[in-house]
C-alpha cells in the first residue's frame, strides 16, 4: 500500500477523523476516562470534568510506589489530549454551568453509580431539553437497573473479569483463575463505549436525534467471550480453561525454548501446518491421519499429542530459532515479547506505534499511540494530562464567554476549583509556571 | 427473575429500562442500515469481530468467503462442528450475507471490484501486499470508489520494517507479541523450574482478546472515518496491527521501561499497581476484592473482624500498602480470613456493610470468581438480555452473548447468528448484479463462485 508512504513524517499535518466535534467526560478510573481519550486522540475537543480538588482517583495510583514526574503513569497513559477543567457538580451553580456545556456539546460520558447523574440534576432528560441531539453514554459495573445496579453493587475491572467468567478461562486448567494483569475490562469496555457513541453519531447524521447509552463492563467483556456460550450451550458442559493453548485453532499455543525463553506460535492452515512440521524435521507429521485435517488436529487427545511433540522440539530450539523458521516456513511465531521489546523494537518506533511525546508540562517521554493509522485523517497522541482544573480559564472563556471577573466570582463561591496541594493533583515540580498555559501566563 | 428487594431510586431504574430494554430492540431503528460492507477476513477473527459489531447496528453485511470456505469455519474447541461450522464462527457469523467469490481467478476479482462499486466499507485480513499483488490494492479500489473505506487488519502492519512478513495473523501469537502475556500467570517460586509447575509461566487471556481488540479499533476506526467521509465525501484507507493494537492496553508498562528501565514481571491475581486489588480463597472457590480508596480498604478489613487487631483506625495513606512486600505481607493474612466464609457469604457482607457498617455507605468490592456456566445462567444477565437466544432459520436456537450495550434510540442486536457457506449466493448475486440460476451455475462451474 504506497498511501502510508512517509505516513509518520507527514501525519501532524492532517487533521483528525473526528475534528469539530466537543465531548465531555465526567469520568474517573479507568473504565470512564480511557473512552474519550480516544476520541481526543481521534482528534475530538475532549475536555475532562472532575471535582475539585482532588479529582480523578487514577492521579493517585502508581506501580510499587512509582511515579513520572509525581504523576501516576497509568493516569497519563489513558488521558491524553484532553482539556482539564475542575466543576463541582454538588453545586447547583456548577449544574447550570453543565447545562451550558452540553448545550454546546456532542456528546457526554460518565462512569458514575447509577442515578447519581439524575440526583444531580444532569440526567439524560434534564441535558435533552437543553441539547436534544447529545449522545449521553453512561458507563459502570451493572448498568441502570436489574438486581445488581438497583443493589447498588460497586465495580470495577477486578469484578468484571471475576463476574464475567473471563479469569476463569484465563488459567492453565485445573489451576485457580487468574486476573490478567492489564484492567482488560475497563479499558476493553471503554473503546466498545466510543463504538456505540460514533454510530450514535452517524444515526445523528441522518436523522438529527441523539440517544442515551449504558453500558456494563461485566457485559461487554462477556460479548468478546465469543465461543464459550455456545460451547456451553451445544455440550451442556462447563467451558474450561486450557492455559497457553488456543482451543479453536491447533497447533496454537507458547512453548519454553532452549534458552529459556517463551515463543508463541499457530499452525491451523494446511500449509502452515506443512511448515512447522518441515521446521521441525518431521515432514511426515502433516500426513499423519490425526493431524492432517484441522478438524481431527482439534480433537482434545490429537491437539495435546501435536502439542506435545512440538514442545519436545521447542525446547531444542531457541526462541529467535522459532521465529525466524516461522518466516521461512510460512507459519506464524514470535518470541514473547516484553516491555523492553515494545519500547526498542525498530518497527513499532518506524510505525510511530512508539514514540515520544512532545509535552510542555511533562516534557519528552514515551507513550503509546492511538493504534489506528488512517490515510487521509492520522489520529494522534500529542500532549499529556494537566493538574486539576488547569484549563479551567481557557474553557470558560472560549465556550462560555465568561470575563475574569465573573470567572473570579464562580472561584469564590467553590463551583470553580483547582488542583490540591498533592502528588498527581498539582503540576510537576520542575514545571515553570507557565509551560501549557492556555488563556493565561 | 427472583424477587429482590428494590432501590430508593427504583423510579429511576424503571425509566431507563422503559426506554432502553433489549427485549423491545426490535421496535427501533438501526443506526448503520443505510452502508454496506464487504468482509473477506482470511484466518483471522479480528476481521470478522470487526464486521460483527457493525452488522449488529445494521449495515448489511456480506462476508465473502473462498468456495469451501475460509479457515474460520473450522474454529472449534475438541473440532465441534455445528453443521458446516465451528463454534467461534458461529458467533460471528451474526448478522452477516455470506457467499463465496474466487479471489485466485481473475474473473473473481473482478466481480469482486464490482462489489467495491456498491461499498461504503472493505475489511481485510491478509498479510500486506496480498491484495495488491491481486491488483485489488486500496489505491486501485478507491479508483473505482473513492469513498471507499478500507480497512486492514494484520500482523505486522501496512507499513513498517516488518509489514512484509507473510504470516497470517493469530490470537496467540498476537498476545504474545504485545507484551500484555509476558507480565500475567502464576508466579514461579524461588527453587522451583518450570517442569515442576508448567503453570507458572507467562499466561494469556483465554478468550480470543487480541482479535476482539484490534477488531474494535478497527471497528472504532471506520466509524471515525464515517463521520469524516459525511462532511468531506472521501473515503480512506485504515491499517491496525494486532500486537500493537492489544499493546495499547498494556498501560503504564511502557513508561515503566522506558523511564525506569523496570519490566513488570508476573505477580499472580494480586496487582503491581492497585490496593486493595486482587483474588483471594474462599471456602468454595475465589473472589476478587477491590477497594483502591483507603476508606475501601478500611471497610474490608472491618467486614473481616480485624479493623482493631490490625489497627486501622491508625491507616492515614494507602501508600505503604502499594508496595510489593506489604501487598504480599497483607495477602497472606487475609488468605485465612475470607476462607472461612463463601464467596456467596462474603458477597452479602459487603452489601449489609454499606447499609449497616461503621463506615456506611462506603464498602469494598466484592465479585465472586465464577464459571463461565454460572455466568450464562446468572439471571442478573438474562434479565438484562445478555444470553437471549438467538432463533435461526438454519442453526436452530443458538446462545451468543449480546447487547453489550442498551440504547434509547439505535440499540445493537443480533437477528441470524450464522449462514452456512455460500448460503446466500442466490440473493446476493441476484441483488447486485442481477445474476439468476444461470448464469450462478456458470460460474460455479469455472470455479468462481
Amino acid at each position: 500500500m504506497t498511501v502510508f508512504k512517509n505516513y509518520v513524517e507527514t501525519k501532524n499535518k492532517k487533521p483528525g477523523p473526528l475534528s469539530g466535534l466537543r465531548v465531555l467526560e465526567v469520568c474517573t478510573l479507568l473504565f470512564g476516562p480511557a473512552g474519550p481519550s480516544f476520541l481526543a486522540e481521534l482528534g475530538a475537543e475532549v475536555i475532562k470534568i472532575e471535582l475539585p480538588p482532588v479529582g480523578d482517583v487514577t492521579r493517585s495510583l502508581n506501580p510499587f510506589g512509582w511515579f513520572y514526574k509525581e504523576q501516576g503513569p497509568m493516569f497519563m497513559h489513558i488521558n491524553p489530549d484532553k482539556y482539564y477543567l475542575a466543576l463541582d457538580l454538588h453545586i447547583d451553580m456548577a449544574q447550570q454551568i453543565f447545562k451550558e456545556l452540553c448545550a454546546k456539546a456532542d456528546v457526554v460520558e460518565f462512569n458514575l453509580r447509577p442515578a447519581v447523574t439524575n440526583r444531580w440534576n444532569i440526567g439524560y432528560e434534564d441535558i435533552k431539553k437543553v441539547n436534544p441531539g447529545i449522545i449521553y453514554l453512561e458507563k459502570n459495573g451493572f448498568g441502570q437497573w436489574g438486581r445488581y445496579a438497583e443493589e447498588d453493587r460497586p465495580s470495577n475491572d477486578g469484578a468484571a473479569q471475576a463476574l464475567s467468567g473471563y479469569a476463569w478461562m484465563s488459567s492453565f486448567a485445573g489451576q485457580p483463575p487468574l486476573k490478567q494483569s492489564i484492567w482488560i475490562c475497563d479499558v476493553y469496555g471503554a473503546m466498545m463505549g466510543e463504538v456505540a457513541v460514533m454510530a450514535a453519531l452517524h444515526h445523528r447524521k441522518r436523522t438529527g436525534k441523539g440517544q442515551y447509552i449504558e453500558m456494563s463492563q461485566s457485559e461487554n467483556i462477556m460479548r468478546a467471550m465469543t465461543w464459550v456460550w455456545p460451547y456451553q450451550q451445544v455440550t451442556q458442559t462447563h467451558a474450561e480453561p486450557s492455559g497457553n493453548r488456543d482451543q479453536c485453532i491447533c497447533p496454537a499455543d507458547t512453548f519454553l525454548c532452549k534458552d529459556g525463553l517463551f515463543a508463541a506460535l499457530a499452525a491451523p492452515a494446511p500449509e502452515e501446518f506443512k511448515g512447522l512440521c518441515a521446521a521441525m524435521g518431521k515432514p511426515e507429521l502433516a500426513g499423519d491421519p490425526r493431524f492432517k485435517e484441522h478438524t481431527e488436529r482439534l480433537k482434545t487427545e490429537n491437539a495435546l499429542a501435536i502439542l506435545k511433540i512440538i514442545a519436545d522440539w521447542a525446547v531444542t530450539t531457541t526462541a529467535d530459532e522459532i521465529e525466524k523458521l516461522g518466516i521461512k516456513h510460512g507459519f506464524a511465531a514470535t518470541r514473547l515479547h516484553t516491555a523492553k521489546d515494545e519500547c526498542e523494537d525498530p518497527h513499532r518506533r518506524a510505525r510511530g506505534a512508539v514514540k515520544e511525546i512532545d509535552d510542555p508540562m511533562y516534557g519528552n517521554h514515551v507513550d503509546h499511540e492511538i493504534p489506528i493509522n488512517m490515510s487521509k485523517t492520522p489520529p494522534k497522541h500529542r500532549w499529556t494530562v494537566r493538574p486539576v482544573g488547569f484549563d479551567n480559564d481557557y474553557i470558560m472563556a472560549k465556550i462560555l464567554g465568561r470575563s475574569q471577573q465573573q470567572i473570579a466570582e464562580l472561584y469564590g463561591h467553590g463551583v470553580l476549583g483547582k488542583w490540591k496541594d498533592q502528588q498527581g493533583r498539582r503540576p510537576p515540580s520542575d514545571w515553570d509556571g507557565q509551560s501549557g498555559a492556555i488563556l493565561r501566563r | 427473575m427472583a424477587e429482590y428487594k428494590r432501590a430508593k431510586w427504583a423510579a429511576w431504574a424503571d425509566h431507563v429500562r422503559a426506554q432502553d430494554d433489549p427485549a423491545k430492540n426490535f421496535e427501533k431503528p438501526e443506526a448503520l442500515d443505510d452502508l454496506v460492507v464487504i468482509d473477506i477476513s482470511s484466518r483471522s477473527m479480528a476481521g470478522c469481530y470487526c464486521s460483527s459489531l457493525l452488522a449488529e447496528l445494521g449495515a448489511e453485511t456480506i462476508r465473502i468467503e473462498p468456495p469451501g470456505g475460509d479457515l474460520v469455519r473450522t474454529y472449534s474447541p475438541n473440532g465441534i462442528m455445528v453443521k458446516d461450522t465451528g463454534l467461534a464462527y458461529l458467533q460471528e457469523g451474526r448478522n452477516k450475507h455470506h457467499i463465496t467469490l474466487n479471489l485466485e481467478t481473475a474473473e473473481g476479482r473482478e466481480l469482486f471490484k464490482c462489489f467495491i462499486g456498491a461499498a461504503d466499507v472493505l475489511i481485510e485480513t491478509y498479510p500486506a501486499g496480498k491484495m495488491d499483488a491481486w491488483g485489488l490494492g486500496y489505491e486501485e479500489l478507491s479508483k473505482i470508489n473513492p469513498r471507499l473505506i478500507m480497512c486492514s487488519i494484520t500482523g505486522f502492519g501496512q507499513f513498517g520494517p516488518e509489514s512484509g512478513r507473510q504470516q497470517y495473523d493469530y490470537d496467540n501469537v498476537s498476545q504474545a507479541r504485545s507484551a500484555v502475556q509476558y507480565g500475567a500467570g502464576e508466579v514461579l517460586p524461588e527453587g522451583k523450574t518450570v517442569k515442576d509447575m508448567p503453570w507458572a509461566v507467562p499466561t494469556k487471556a483465554g478468550p480470543h482478546i487480541a482479535w476482539a481488540v484490534s477488531g474494535t479499533f478497527g471497528a472504532m476506526g471506520i466509524l471515525s472515518a464515517l463521520y469524516h467521509r459525511d462532511i468531506c465525501g472521501e473515503g480512506q484507507a485504515i491499517d491496525i496491527s494486532t500486537p500493537e493494537a492489544y499493546a495499547r492496553l498494556h498501560d503504564y508498562q511502557l513508561m515503566w521501561y522506558a523511564h525506569a528501565g523496570v519490566t513488570a514481571e508476573r505477580f499472580g491475581s494480586l496487582d503491581t499497581a492497585l490496593w486493595l486489588y486482587g483474588f483471594y480463597p474462599t471456602k468454595d472457590g475465589g473472589v476478587f476484592l477491590g477497594g483502591l480508596r483507603l476508606e475501601m480498604w478500611k471497610a474490608f478489613v472491618d467486614i473481616i473482624g480485624k479493623y482493631d487487631e490490625w489497627k486501622a483506625e491508625e491507616w492515614t495513606t494507602l501508600a505503604p500498602f502499594m508496595k510489593k512486600d506489604w501487598q504480599l505481607k497483607y495477602q497472606s493474612m487475609i488468605n485465612p480470613e475470607t476462607s472461612k466464609y463463601t464467596s456467596e457469604e462474603l458477597t452479602q457482607k459487603s452489601v449489609e456493610y454499606a447499609k449497616s457498617g461503621r463506615l456506611a455507605p462506603i464498602t469494598p468490592v466484592v465479585a465472586e470468581i465464577v464459571s463461565p456456566w454460572k455466568a450464562m445462567h446468572d439471571e442478573n444477565w438474562q434479565d438484562r438480555g445478555m444470553f437471549t437466544p438467538v432463533q435461526d432459520p438454519v442453526y436452530g436456537s443458538v446462545i451468543c452473548a449480546q447487547a453489550q450495550w442498551k440504547a434509547t434510540e439505535t440499540p445493537p442486536r443480533t437477528k441470524w447468528a450464522c449462514r452456512p457457506v455460500g448460503y446466500d449466493n442466490a440473493h446476493i448475486y441476484l441483488y447486485y448484479f442481477g445474476y439468476g440460476p444461470v448464469k450462478l451455475k456458470e460460474l460455479q462451474d469455472k470455479g468462481i463462485v
